[in-house]
């Protein structure tokens, strides 16, 4: 049942133009030149640091790094990183480039 | 991107929060739906974030249970700025002061203009409100309504024809007409005296002038009683010509007069009259609201006459809707009396004086005889016939070269 759930959204997405940030659960990641990002539809927050932000997504992880990281904004879903952004990495769920840092 | 995360008038809190993975605990945070802005990441085992200072109770209940430590380090906004002055006594008391100053200020006359007169009549009237209470430093609603005070300032100074009185927030403008005593001509023209009704001359004193009647004389309506033209007669027999003078005639002549008076006397009346003891009472009014400040309980009065006076109380320029109420309660009893029907004519007979009195002024009635009487509906209805001696002199200018 679920199966058919999941399969019919991407259908829909692509045949209806619908956002695919509000069907399919998915982050929607705003960014404005080095400054600011802005992640909308996370599922939490991993870990945080001066260099680098790990938010949960619906499937995986979406790691950021930079530096002088400040979190200007903290709602349920939504985050408002401040600082010198330096690269947007995706990480799927036990996939490859998936690394645990302590 | 919506930026509201300034709350300064709600007020935020920064705290730092301490631990292994401190930002864990905002994630736990935001999980249950507190908004958190501002996050740094101060160490390694230390984050600092700004919440606003109404989630600061849940922060309390979320830490529970987890082992990190929570210490406040800054305060910001309204709510803050507010609680340290209050913390601070004697501003808060001059402040109150100040308020309670200016309130007090605004509600005491500060100047009394007065315009219009010379300054004879303008230190009169100036004296005169002095006596009513209106000078500077005096309180606004202890005084009587302008229209009050107007009233009284016109039969107190005789001087003053009209006066307008504005009060203008704390200062009164009194505007005066002075009245213009015109003085009588000091030689008025020629003229006769002529009789102003009908009556029997009993008096006759002629200062000036021809008299044309005696004493006992009947006259009418118009009759001329002193002429101003004079004749020489010496010289008129001489020669042809006479020579004629004109003189203001002037003179007293008292004549009997007589009126009939219709008067109705009811057989029952009744009064009230105030016995003099009264109690004041004071309100503080807000609208239709009233607060007693003094004078509680009512007054064992069987009849109580009240007297309400209104002011406003003002605070700089403005009416407060606060305003303060004096009540004085009167005694007062009523006495019905019933009269006889011969009481009744008495005082119907006295009544009918007086009120002929009034109308003619000076005179004197002589007497009186009741010509016919009768009751109806519970009143007796008299018709009385007057004699009465007055002056009936009217005068008449004289055409002079006629």
């Amino acid at each position: 049942m679920k199966k058919w759930h999941q399969q019919i959204r991407p259908w829909l997405t692509k045949s209806f133009a619908l956002p695919s940030d509000v069907l399919l659960e998915l982050p929607r990641i705003t960014v404005i030149g080095q400054l600011h990002v802005y992640i909308e539809n996370h599922k939490g927050l991993a870990s945080y640091s001066d260099t680098e932000l790990k938010l949960k997504a619906n499937k995986g992880y979406i790691r950021i790094t930079g530096s002088a990281f400040v979190l200007k904004l903290m709602l349920p879903e939504e985050i408002l990183l401040e600082g010198t952004i330096r690269d947007i990495t995706f990480i799927p769920d036990g996939g490859e480039g998936y690394e645990t840092k302590k | 991107m919506k930026q509201k995360n300034k709350p300064n008038a709600a007020g935020a809190v920064t705290i730092v929060v301490t631990g292994d993975r401190p930002e864990l605990f905002f994630q736990h945070c935001t999980s249950h739906g507190i908004r958190i802005w501002d996050v740094m990441k101060t160490s390694n085992q230390a984050c600092q974030g700004t919440i606003s200072l109404k989630d600061t109770k849940y922060i309390k209940g979320l830490r529970r249970g987890m082992h990190y430590k929570i210490k406040f380090i800054d305060r910001k906004g309204f709510p803050f700025i507010i609680r340290r002055y209050l913390r601070k006594k004697e501003l808060l008391f001059a402040f109150i002061l100040s308020c309670l100053f200016l309130f007090i200020l605004s509600n005491i006359v500060w100047d009394v203009k007065i315009t219009g007169v010379p300054k004879d009549i303008e230190e009169k009237i100036g004296k005169q409100l002095k006596e009513y209470g209106i000078q500077p430093g005096s309180w606004i609603f202890s005084l009587n309504s302008p229209k009050q005070i107007q009233q009284q300032l016109l039969s107190d100074v005789p001087e003053l024809l009209w006066v307008g009185i504005d009060q203008k927030g704390t200062t009164f403008q009194l505007e005066g007409v002075e009245k213009i005593v015109v003085k009588e001509e000091a030689e008025p023209k020629p003229r006769n005296l002529i009789a102003a009704k009908k009556g029997i001359i009993k008096k006759m004193y002629v200062s000036q002038g021809v008299p044309k009647v005696e004493v006992h004389d009947y006259v009418e309506k118009g009759d001329l009683l002193v002429s101003g033209k004079m004749v020489d007669e010496e010289e008129s027999e001489e020669n042809e010509k006479k020579k004629i003078k004109y003189v203001a005639a002037d003179g007293d002549i008292t004549a009997l007069t007589w009126y009939e008076v219709k008067v109705s006397v009811p057989l029952k009346t009744s009064s009230e009259q105030l016995t003099g003891n009264q109690e004041k009472k004071y309100h503080l009014g807000f609208g239709d609201f009233n607060i007693p400040v003094w004078g509680f309980g009512s007054p064992d009065f069987k009849n109580i006459q009240q007297e309400k006076q209104e002011a406003k109380l003002r605070f700089l320029k403005w009416d407060l809707p606060v305003k303060i109420i004096e009540t004085k309660l009167h005694e007062k009893t009523y006495t019905s009396v019933k009269r006889t029907k011969q009481e009744a004519i008495e005082a119907g007979i006295t009544q009918a004086k007086e009120q002929l009195k009034l109308e003619l002024g000076e005179a004197s009635i002589l007497s009186e005889k009741v010509l016919h009487e009768t009751i109806e509906n519970g009143k007796v209805k008299l018709n009385l016939y007057m004699s009465v001696e007055e002056n009936i002199i009217a005068t008449q200018p004289l055409r002079q070269g006629d």
